[in-house]
């Protein structure tokens, strides 16, 4: 367990932390190039989608290294977090399952890889409400 | 739930992150303990009690009917 600083404010935890997460961002946006800019096989084309994937293991084993520092009230501002942040991510897809009954929504203006900058920001909001709690 | 810890701990002359490296905690977690925002876990509690030689029933008050109050409470 950490003793008298937070998970966050471990500097080396935290180059780790960010470090893992931007590889991973850095390996989804070039496989997103790789896919809008190159016609490839299907079987390539397939591969270069699950690259991201190992980026993404290595920062959810840091991500998870992480919480098993810290120490219990880290631990419940966590909870709290996605206690938050989970119905609110459920509410968007609920929502843009209704609206994709009520209207035609086009793939380029809302898909899949549209959602991910919610839930991040969900997160936060979610964060910013747990912290503030115990402040 | 009330506490004597800031008063324990500025006895010893402890910072909040003296002691809380002492316990194993966040120098945050003390502080909301202090503050009153948050109540410990029954090991953290015991930890605080066992580094200041007292009960815990010293250092930690509920109140009368036993809820806590303010803080984390249910």
């Amino acid at each position: 367990m950490k003793t008298s600083e937070t998970f966050f404010d471990d500097r080396r935890e935290m180059i780790l932390f960010v470090g893992t997460a931007s590889v991973f961002v850095l390996a989804y946006f070039v496989a997103r190039a790789l896919l809008e800019s190159f016609v490839m096989e299907t079987w390539v084309r397939v591969v270069v989608v699950l690259v991201p994937i190992v980026p993404f293991t290595l920062f959810l084993l840091t991500l998870i290294r992480g919480i098993r520092q810290m120490d219990e009230l880290e631990r419940r501002i966590q909870l709290e977090a996605l206690a938050v942040a989970f119905p609110l991510t459920f509410l968007l897809l609920m929502t843009l399952g209704l609206l994709e009954l009520a209207i035609k929504l086009k793939p380029e203006d809302w898909s899949y890889r549209h959602l991910s900058p919610f839930l991040i920001i969900f997160y936060i909001i979610g964060l910013v409400v747990a912290k503030r709690r115990y402040q | 739930m009330k506490n004597r810890l800031k008063v324990l701990r500025a006895e010893q002359n402890w910072t909040q992150e003296d002691l809380a490296g002492r316990v194993g905690a966040s120098r945050q977690t003390i502080n909301s303990i202090e503050t009153g925002k948050y109540d410990p876990s029954l090991p953290l509690a015991f930890k605080l009690a066992r580094l200041f030689g007292r009960p815990i029933e010293e250092i930690f008050e509920a109140d009368r009917d036993g809820t806590p109050q303010g803080g984390n409470e249910q």
